[in-house]
């Protein structure tokens, strides 16, 4: 079951809130663990085993890094087992090099964990906390399970302090479920509406034969998979986040309005700010604190991107992918002494990331270089019909992605404070979000839910 | 209070409000087994059991059972045609949508299968007679203008031609591409489904049953009843787009000539029971292309009043359905065999030696279906 789908939307979402809503408050955390085991039981038994087994083995490890915690080579074998258990877990779901693993496991090839990147980075993340004293170990296993299962949490990453003060202070009140609707179906339609389409748009491009493929169809294919990729991931953490509201928790935004930035560092910045943050904290500032040197500080910095795009496609392309970003972000300062006007700023941010993003979409890394030959214009046609006809169709929506995908929509809502476009959008919000639910149950109604993720994360 | 903690209320309500009754409506609406115009089984509410629990089967079928049984789901599913197809490129659900006349528009994913090749050969090189080959191009084959351009990479008068290339040089293969394109400004095909009509099935007829040796009946000799001007078909059932026409199902008889004398169709499990060709009760409801040859069975005998003895096998998919009427006045046996129902060997049901001439008759789309002729040597 994903969230995208008629089942969670008219069965399990309103059911589960009905449950909490009638549960007594001391037993609200039980009800929350049953209700998210029952929704990974749908999506198949075997990811509530994989999520349950993941929780054992991160809590103990936990409690054993904390322990251990005066003896530190004790102690740092148990953070060194906590992180080796889930790495496996990480390249046997996600990569083909650890197959051998699954069939002693007896593990079917299609069963895919959804979020087991996002539970990965949860995981990690907690131990090291731990490790590093900046907290002591959840002992109540109930809270830490939460922590790694709770349903809405599944694309959103937070630390566990975070996470703590929410499950402590879980109050719900209407509003807040009425803001977590809005929240919820505005993802929802990031995903159906503009992800679904700009999809439609890049499998028509990417269709055609790479060696006619002309100059103008080839920008449109890449603008379309940039889009796709942005709406689809920002469209579920936003989701998870609806849901969360709705259950009282306030998980924090992921994406800042990347895709248009004036600058490369604008863009790695606002990008998936939980993931990249995640980085930060655990890649990049540990390895430079051992590093003095303002060069190597960098190579920590490129490196760390790279690691970032292995964690988005486990292959050559995701690596370069994020090699390319780190090292733009790093050479933007040495490259661009002059202040960038802000049309000219966009445009060379925009392009940039195109070219990156060739990589994370193409099948492997030669159909990526053929694929950016054709963007340098290598087969020599400018514009063809089929520029036209996917212009002719597509041009309305992919002009709304775009203004959608920039922060304009939310700078006129939040500057005209005096001139009370504020209050009229919070007035027409009941309206839009019954709207929106209605136009996404009929965009779904055929398949009855949409595949969620462009990756699999 | 604040407006915005007003209208967080508001909003609350409403939602919760048109989720709980649409819940209310889905679970407590009238069940139907089978969907009219998809023209499907719809599906069941899933049985408990561990291991579709461990595999996930079973938190899929509870999805696909909500999906189907969603309160007023083909209002649901027509308004996403005409959104999907109003706001942005005319392809819901697979189907290029128009209103003249809907197109697959998955043709360029299909393939030509090597192992159907390979069967038809190995069965040329085990039978003692003739042996011919049709491939039937779809609609979206024909009207290829009507398609954009970057679905054609792989268009279905290449598949004909590799099909053809690779059938052993002995099997006469019959073209009816070049045949059909350059009709299309008639009504051969159906606007809302992928098939041929009875009118492109007739002039496929005149060029095979030349080849296969006889002269062909003039089109004027014939009467024509058009049946039903209803008939939605496959492409229809796939985006439930209605701003298409609905079309016509006709039924050819020729005065005077020879008639059907009995029609025996055999199931797989070996009940045979007599049936009608051209039977309107099926006009009523469900699968109206049905009308033609009645409910699929695996192998159907045809006996008429023809006196020259000649007998004819037809391998065929639902593309010779409305052709079929064509050669009853040419042969005194007709045997079809339909391998996409059959679920034991072809030697189950007849002897192919029995028939000095077979023809096989396919739409070229089925010929991406591996296992089409699995149980045909065997």
């Amino acid at each position: 079951m994903t969230y995208s789908s008629l089942l969670f939307i008219y069965g399990f979402l309103p059911v589960s809130l009905l449950i909490y809503r009638i549960t007594p408050t001391r037993f609200r955390n039980i009800s929350l663990f049953l209700m998210s085991g029952v929704f990974y039981t749908l999506n198949s038994l075997l990811s509530l085993i994989f999520m349950l087994v993941c929780t054992f083995v991160n809590y103990f490890s936990g409690l054993f890094i904390y322990k251990f915690r005066s003896k530190k080579i004790l102690s740092a074998v148990s953070l060194a087992v906590g992180i080796i258990f889930d790495l496996l877990m990480f390249l046997t779901f996600r990569t083909d090099v650890l197959n051998d693993l699954r069939e002693i496991f007896g593990i079917s090839e299609t069963f895919f964990p959804v979020g087991i990147s996002f539970l990965i980075l949860t995981a990690i993340g907690y131990l090291i906390d731990i490790y590093r004293k900046r907290m002591k170990p959840e002992f109540d296993l109930l809270k830490f399970a939460l922590y790694m299962m709770f349903f809405p949490k599944m694309f959103i990453i937070v630390r566990y302090r975070t996470f703590y003060r929410m499950l402590n202070n879980q109050k719900i009140t209407l509003a807040d479920t009425g803001r977590g609707f809005t929240i919820f179906f505005k993802g929802l339609v990031k995903k159906v509406i503009a992800g679904d389409t700009m999809y439609m748009l890049y499998t028509a491009v990417e269709s055609i034969d790479i060696w006619k493929m002309s100059f103008f169809n080839a920008w449109l294919g890449m603008t379309a998979y940039l889009l796709c990729l942005y709406f689809v991931l920002s469209g579920i953490t936003d989701m998870g986040i609806g849901i969360g509201y709705c259950f009282g928790f306030r998980f924090p935004q992921s994406f800042n309005y990347p895709v248009f930035s004036t600058k490369m560092r604008d863009f790695a910045y606002n990008w998936h700010i939980q993931v990249i943050y995640w980085f930060r904290r655990y890649v990049t500032k540990p390895l430079s604190e051992l590093v003095k040197n303002r060069l190597y500080r960098k190579i920590v910095f490129i490196f760390a991107w790279s690691m970032i795009g292995l964690w988005y496609r486990f292959d050559l392309n995701g690596l370069l992918w994020g090699f390319l970003i780190g090292l733009m972000v790093t050479l933007e300062k040495y490259l661009i002494k002059f202040r960038l006007l802000k049309v000219t700023g966009i445009i060379y941010t925009y392009v940039i990331t195109i070219i990156c993003t060739v990589f994370l979409s193409g099948k492997d890394i030669k159909d990526s270089f053929n694929y950016l030959l054709v963007m340098l214009g290598g087969n020599k046609i400018f514009a063809d019909s089929i520029t036209l006809y996917l212009l002719k169709y597509y041009i309305v929506i992919l002009l709304l992605s775009m203004y959608f995908s920039t922060g304009l929509f939310r700078n006129m809502l939040t500057r005209s404070g005096k001139t009370r476009l504020k209050d009229v959008n919070s007035v027409l919000s009941p309206v839009i979000t019954v709207i929106l639910l209605v136009l996404c149950t009929i965009l779904i109604s055929y398949s009855g839910s949409t595949e969620i993720l462009l990756l699999k994360l | 209070m604040k407006i915005s903690e007003i209208s967080g209320r508001i909003t609350a309500i409403l939602v919760l409000a048109v989720i709980s009754a649409m819940l209310i409506l889905t679970v407590y609406g009238e069940k139907e087994d089978f969907s009219v115009s998809e023209n499907r089984e719809l599906a069941s509410f899933p049985v408990f059991s561990v291991s579709a629990l461990v595999d996930g089967s079973y938190g899929k079928q509870l999805e696909s059972y909500i999906t189907d049984h969603f309160y007023r789901r083909e209002k649901w599913v027509s308004a996403q045609a005409r959104i999907e197809s109003s706001v942005c490129e005319k392809i819901v659900n697979g189907v290029y949508v128009n209103d003249e006349m809907l197109l697959d528009a998955e043709i360029s994913s299909r393939q030509v299968r090597q192992k159907n090749i390979d069967s038809i050969n190995t069965f040329f090189r085990n039978y003692n007679g003739t042996l011919y080959f049709t491939a039937v191009p779809t609609s979206s084959g024909v009207y290829t203008e009507m398609l954009p351009e970057y679905l054609l990479t792989n268009p279905e008068k290449k598949q004909i031609n590799f099909l053809y290339e690779g059938l052993s040089d002995d099997i006469r293969k019959i073209d009816t591409y070049n045949i059909l394109r350059m009709l299309n400004n008639n009504y051969i095909y159906y606007r809302n489904d992928s098939r041929i009509t009875s009118y492109g099935a007739y002039y496929i007829y005149r060029t095979v049953i030349q080849k296969l040796g006889f002269q062909s009946l003039s089109y004027n000799k014939y009467t024509i009843r058009h049946v039903t001007s209803d008939f939605r078909g496959n492409l229809y059932s796939r985006c439930l787009y209605d701003k298409t026409k609905s079309d016509i199902l006709d039924v050819y008889s020729y005065p005077g000539g020879a008639e059907v004398t009995s029609c025996t169709a055999y199931k797989n499990n070996g009940i045979t029971y007599r049936k009608t060709l051209n039977d309107e009760k099926f006009l009523s409801g469900g699968d109206m292309y049905r009308m033609y040859i009645g409910e699929e069975e695996p192998f159907i005998r045809i006996k008429t009043s023809v006196n020259n003895n000649k007998k004819l096998l037809l391998i065929k998919d639902s593309y010779a359905d409305c052709f079929i009427q064509f050669l009853i006045q040419h042969y005194s046996e007709i045997a079809v065999i339909s391998p996409e129902d059959m679920a034991k060997p072809l030697s189950n049901f007849i002897n192919p030696d029995n028939y000095e001439q077979t023809l096989f008759l396919f739409g070229i789309n089925s010929m991406d279906n591996e296992n089409l002729f699995d149980l045909l040597n065997s």
